[in-house]
C-alpha cells in the first residue's frame, strides 16, 4: 500500500513534463483536444483531460502552439499546431529526454573502464 | 432544464477570467461531446456516457485552476519560509509585549481581576488574528502578483546573509533590534506625557532636566549599539561602556523614584489600590527593574567579552552547539 503510493509519486514525477514533449511532437500535423488524448493514450502516455486541455492553452500563451476553429464540419473544433518555436523547444527537450535515458542506462550498466568501477 | 453537461460547463466558467469565458466553453463543450460520442460509439447508453466522462473529467473547480493558471495554494514555497519567520516573531514576541501592555494598563485603570483577564484573552485573540491575518494577506497578495524572493529581499541570497554566531559579531538585523528598542522607549517617554492616561504617567517637572537627559542617554545607547555592530570585536573598552552607560540610564531612574520624583503625583492620585500604597509599589517595581536591568546588562556583556577574549566556547542560539572564538 505504502509501497505503491510512494512509487505512483515517483512516476507522477517522472512523467510530468513527458506530456508537453509528447503533445508538441504529435501536434505537427494538426489536432484538436479530444483527438490529441485519443493519440496519447493509444500511444501509451497516461494523460488526463483535465490536464491536457489547460495545458494546451498554456502552451499557445507560451506561443509554442497556434490556434484556429475549424467550422466547416457539423462540430466547430479548435484546432492547435505547433509552432516552429514549440518545434525547436520539442527537439531540445527530445534530445535532452535521450541524453538522460543514456545517463541512466550507463548509471544502470557500468561500462567497466569508468573510475567508480576501480573502488 | 439544464443538462448535467451544461451544469458541469457553467461551473467551470464561473472561477475563469470574463474574457477566455465563451472560447473556453466552446472548446470544453465539443471536447466533452467528442467522449461522449466515442463512448456511444462503443455501445454505452448515453446518460450513462454523458456521467463517465464527466466524472473523468474530475472536480470543475480545479478545471478551472488549470485554465486560470491560478495555484491551487494561498502561500508557496518560495514565500512559506517567511511568512513563517515573521508570523512566528509576531506571535511569540510582539503579541505578548501587546498584551502585556494592555494588563498592565488595565491594572492602572483600577480594573478587577476578571476585567483584566477579560481584556488579555480578547486581546490575545483580536490582536493575533489580527496580525495572522495581514501576514497572510500580504503574502498571497505577494504569491499572486509573481514578485519573486529576490525582489523582496531586494537583492538574491548572498553568503553575507548567514548569520554571525560570534559573541562580538552582530547581524543587521541585531542592530536594527537594538535601535528599534531605543526609539520605542524614546517614544513612550515622549507619547505618555499626552496618550495613554488622562494625567501623565511620569512627574512632569522633570522635563526641564531629567527626561531630556535620559532620552540624550537612550540615544547614545544607540549610538553604542552602532558603534558595536562597526567594531566586531568585543573588548574590556566595551564592558566599560555598556557599564558606564547603564549607570547613567541606571542610576538618575532609582535616584528619582526613591525621592518620588518620578512619577507624576496627579496621575498616582488617580489610583485606588484599595489598602494598598500604588507609590509605595511602583517605586519598588521601578527600582528592581531600573537595578536589576542594569546588573543583568552589565554581568551579561562581563561574561560575554571575558568569552570571546579567552576563546571560551560560546552557546549557539537553537543549536544546542557551541561555538568557540580563536584566540586573536
Amino acid at each position: 500500500m505504502t509501497m505503491d503510493a510512494t512509487l505512483s509519486g515517483h512516476l507522477q514525477e517522472l512523467r510530468r513534463g513527458t506530456v508537453v514533449v509528447a503533445s508538441l511532437t504529435v501536434l505537427r500535423q494538426p489536432g484538436y483536444g479530444y483527438s490529441l488524448l485519443e493519440t496519447l493514450s493509444a500511444a501509451g502516455f497516461e494523460v488526463e483531460a483535465n490536464t491536457l486541455y489547460p495545458l494546451l492553452r498554456r502552451l499557445e500563451t507560451q506561443g509554442l502552439l497556434t490556434s484556429s476553429w475549424n467550422t466547416d464540419e457539423a462540430r466547430p473544433r479548435k484546432f492547435y499546431r505547433t509552432t516552429e518555436q514549440g518545434d525547436a523547444i520539442a527537439a531540445a527537450l527530445r534530445d535532452e529526454w535521450v541524453r538522460l535515458d543514456k545517463a541512466i542506462g550507463d548509471l544502470d550498466h557500468p561500462s567497466g573502464n569508468d573510475s567508480r568501477s576501480k573502488q | 432544464m439544464t443538462t448535467l453537461i451544461d451544469r458541469y460547463v457553467f461551473t467551470v466558467l464561473r472561477r475563469v477570467p470574463e474574457q477566455q469565458r465563451s472560447d473556453i466553453e466552446r472548446e470544453l463543450r465539443t471536447s466533452i461531446e467528442d467522449a461522449v460520442d466515442a463512448r456511444v460509439d462503443g455501445g454505452q447508453p448515453r446518460e450513462a456516457a454523458i456521467e463517465q466522462t464527466l466524472l473523468e473529467l474530475g472536480d470543475p473547480d480545479r478545471l478551472a485552476d488549470g485554465y486560470a493558471d491560478r495555484p491551487r495554494y494561498l502561500i508557496g514555497p518560495v514565500f512559506y519560509p517567511a511568512w513563517q519567520r515573521i508570523i512566528i516573531l509576531l506571535l511569540s514576541t510582539i503579541l505578548p509585549l501587546v498584551v502585556t501592555i494592555v494588563v498592565v494598563i488595565r491594572i492602572l485603570d483600577d480594573a478587577s481581576i476578571g476585567e483584566v483577564i477579560g481584556s488579555a484573552v480578547s486581546t490575545t485573540l483580536t490582536a493575533g488574528a489580527h496580525m495572522v491575518f495581514w501576514v497572510t494577506l500580504t503574502f498571497a497578495i505577494l504569491e499572486r502578483t509573481g514578485v519573486a524572493r529576490a525582489e523582496l529581499r531586494g537583492r538574491s541570497w548572498s553568503l553575507d546573509d548567514l548569520p554571525r554566531y560570534e559573541p562580538g559579531l552582530q547581524t543587521p538585523a541585531q542592530l536594527g533590534a537594538a535601535l528599534g528598542w531605543v526609539v520605542l522607549v524614546i517614544a513612550a517617554i515622549v507619547l505618555q506625557q499626552f496618550a495613554f492616561t488622562e494625567e501623565p504617567v511620569l512627574d512632569p517637572a522633570n522635563w526641564s532636566f531629567w527626561w531630556p537627559y535620559l532620552i540624550g542617554v537612550l540615544i547614545l545607547e544607540g549610538v553604542y549599539a552602532v558603534w558595536l555592530y562597526r567594531r566586531g570585536t568585543w573588548t574590556h573598552t566595551v564592558t566599560i561602556v555598556n557599564a558606564v552607560l547603564a549607570a547613567m540610564f541606571a542610576i538618575p531612574v532609582t535616584w528619582l523614584a526613591v525621592n518620588e520624583r518620578f512619577f507624576n503625583p496627579e496621575w498616582i492620585a488617580t489610583l485606588d489600590w484599595g489598602a494598598t500604597d500604588p507609590l509605595a509599589w511602583l517605586t519598588g517595581i521601578t527600582v528592581s527593574i531600573a537595578v536589576g536591568g542594569a546588573l543583568y546588562d552589565i554581568i551579561d556583556v562581563a561574561i560575554r567579552v571575558e568569552r570571546a577574549r579567552r576563546g571560551l566556547p560560546t552557546p549557539v542560539p537553537g543549536t544546542g552547539r557551541e561555538y568557540s572564538t580563536p584566540l586573536s
